[in-house]
């Protein structure tokens, strides 16, 4: 584990392959057990932080516009509305 | 027969008169006459009825129609021999022939010299021709298909943003996982130019920085013309060339174009394929806690592994030491157990115990040898007996011989011993010992018999011999003989 990154400046599938990583190494029981209690937590933390934004996750939705001089912009818009009440 | 009026026109006594009557055969020869002057048609019609080729005959026998309409239709064996699609029920199909009237039946069919593919069905059979091309060229080989990552968290969406659709994908991955980044962007799903919007529309999506996990390649359901746009050949090859793995949803369930037969995965509706890109929020939550409990009970294994070997560490330690004390203690109790410990007395008792051994060896050795040497000594006097037996003869003549000898020696001796005695008497006679007996004595100095006064000095010793013994004195005065002689 050379590369740690602090948790929050993962994206999700980052953190999520990660903690993925981390579950592999420590059920192939290769691992010193400072190396395992360390990689544990480093997990328990990941798992936090994953819970976290699923619960707070928000669609994001843009539409790619291309302008006049075909230059591409993306210009986001509303997320989807889920309620199931019909609108006329 | 007059009085019968079935038909409630006038008598058609003049038109028709009895005498003028057609037979049967006459009046179907005419019909088959007239049919026989039509021209080569072509009609197109839904076919209906078909089972097939004649299981004897391979002559083809159905029915075409329309909505109003139906005929007999036959497809002899030659002409089906040479068709470029086999004839099903519901198939739009343009035959090309003539009408026959069959005389024995005077069923009329339409005997059709040759037929092609019409409307939709045309389409189809190009569709299928098409697929076939690509396929061949392996456009559709599943090697060529990417793997679609199972979460994809940026996804471009490719459709007409007018329509309901795109608010179906939106609402949908909404709904299923808003961690999902949607990217719209818009193109004409049908009608004139739609493949041409379609291909920039996933070349500009595909061109997206930084690159979506995939491109959703959707459109709803529609007649069989609106989809046509997803068989076009260009279109087709843009989704196959795309840098970015293309899902299709386009249409519905049965619906499949050949961008679906291309695309990296295949989907039956815009809503399966916006599903198919991610996992639920629900599955996620429940893979985060698997992997909560995995994380957990890996831990646990671990420390509960370190844990038994340490275990394992102290049985063991424990096993050597008490192996090792056991084997000090054996040696201890080995050691406890030598009979110079056990009995100080034991090194003396074996001395004493050999000892006696040794004394009765012994004792048992004099005795046997006593009495061998008895029984050397018991055989041995018989021999001695007998070997001195002839001891008496010689004791004899030894006696003899000794007193012969004792004779012979005194009879030697007697001669010799007279002339002795006589030289004794003389010798004694002249022995100083008479002169002593006269009265002489000789003196004695310390250098032996003193013929001289001189050999005296005043104070030396003075031993004087006499015939009845001796007399010691000192010497007091020496005088030499001139004054006695004078």
């Amino acid at each position: 584990m050379a590369d740690v990154k602090p948790v929050d400046e993962l994206t999700y599938k980052e953190a999520s392959q990660e903690l993925e990583r981390i579950i592999r190494a420590l059920e192939s029981g290769d691992m010193e057990l400072e190396e395992s209690l360390a990689s544990y937590t480093r997990g328990v933390e990941l798992l936090k932080s994953l819970r976290t934004r699923l619960a707070d996750a928000e669609q994001k939705v843009s539409v790619l516009l291309a302008d006049v001089d075909g230059m591409e912009t993306l210009v986001p818009v509303e997320a989807a509305d889920t309620s199931d009440q019909l609108s006329f | 027969m007059g009085a019968w009026n079935l038909t409630g026109t006038t008598p058609a006594s003049e038109a028709a008169p009895k005498g003028d009557a057609l037979s049967v055969s006459q009046a179907v020869e005419m019909a088959a006459g007239a049919l026989d002057a039509l021209p080569l048609l072509t009609v197109i019609g839904e076919v209906t009825g078909f089972r097939g080729p004649n299981a004897r005959s391979g002559h083809c026998y159905f029915q075409i129609k329309d909505d109003a309409a139906a005929v007999d239709c036959i497809v002899w064996r030659g002409v089906y021999g040479k068709r470029t699609f086999d004839l099903r029920d519901g198939m739009q199909v343009q035959f090309t022939g003539n009408f026959n009237l069959y005389k024995p039946t005077g069923r009329m069919s339409f005997v059709a010299k040759s037929f092609t593919l019409a409307g939709e069905g045309l389409l189809r059979q190009q569709v299928a021709a098409l697929a076939e091309k690509l396929r061949r060229e392996g456009l559709m080989d599943e090697s060529r298909k990417r793997r679609i990552p199972a979460f994809c968290s940026r996804v471009a969406v490719v459709t007409s943003l007018s329509g309901a659709v795109i608010d179906d994908v939106k609402r949908t991955l909404r709904r299923r996982n808003p961690l999902v980044e949607l990217v719209c962007v818009g193109a004409k799903v049908q009608g004139e130019g739609a493949p041409a919007e379609l291909i920039e529309g996933l070349r500009r999506a595909a061109a997206i920085e930084p690159a979506p996990d995939c491109i959703l390649l959707v459109r709803g359901g529609g007649s069989f013309e609106d989809l046509m746009t997803f068989n076009d050949e260009a279109l087709a090859r843009a989704v196959a060339d795309c840098p970015v793995p293309v899902v299709t949803g386009i249409g519905h369930e049965p619906d499949t174009s050949i961008c679906d037969m291309v695309s990296d995965r295949r989907c039956s509706t815009p809503t399966a394929a916006a599903e198919s890109v991610a996992p639920a929020m629900a599955d996620l939550a429940e893979l985060l806690a698997a992997r909560e409990r995995r994380l957990g009970s890996a831990t646990q294994a671990i420390v509960r592994g370190a844990s038994s070997q340490v275990d394992t560490f102290a049985r063991r330690v424990a096993a050597a030491a008490t192996g090792r004390l056991g084997q000090l203690r054996a040696v201890l109790d080995a050691a406890a157990r030598r009979p110079c410990l056990q009995d100080p007395t034991y090194v003396v008792d074996r001395r004493a115990a050999e000892l006696d051994q040794t004394t009765d060896r012994l004792a048992g050795v004099i005795v046997r040898d006593q009495a061998r040497h008895a029984e050397v000594v018991a055989r041995l006097v018989p021999q001695l007996m007998a070997s001195t037996s002839g001891f008496a003869g010689k004791r004899h003549a030894l006696e003899l011989a000794a007193s012969r000898l004792g004779h012979e020696g005194r009879a030697l001796l007697s001669a010799p011993a007279a002339a002795l005695s006589s030289q004794a008497a003389s010798l004694d006679a002249l022995s100083p010992l008479k002169v002593l007996a006269r009265g002489y004595s000789i003196a004695y100095s310390d250098a032996g018999v003193a013929t001289s006064a001189a050999a005296f000095k005043p104070g030396a010793t003075i031993r004087v011999a006499m015939a009845d013994g001796e007399v010691t004195g000192t010497v007091n005065d020496v005088r030499p003989a001139e004054e006695s002689a004078g």
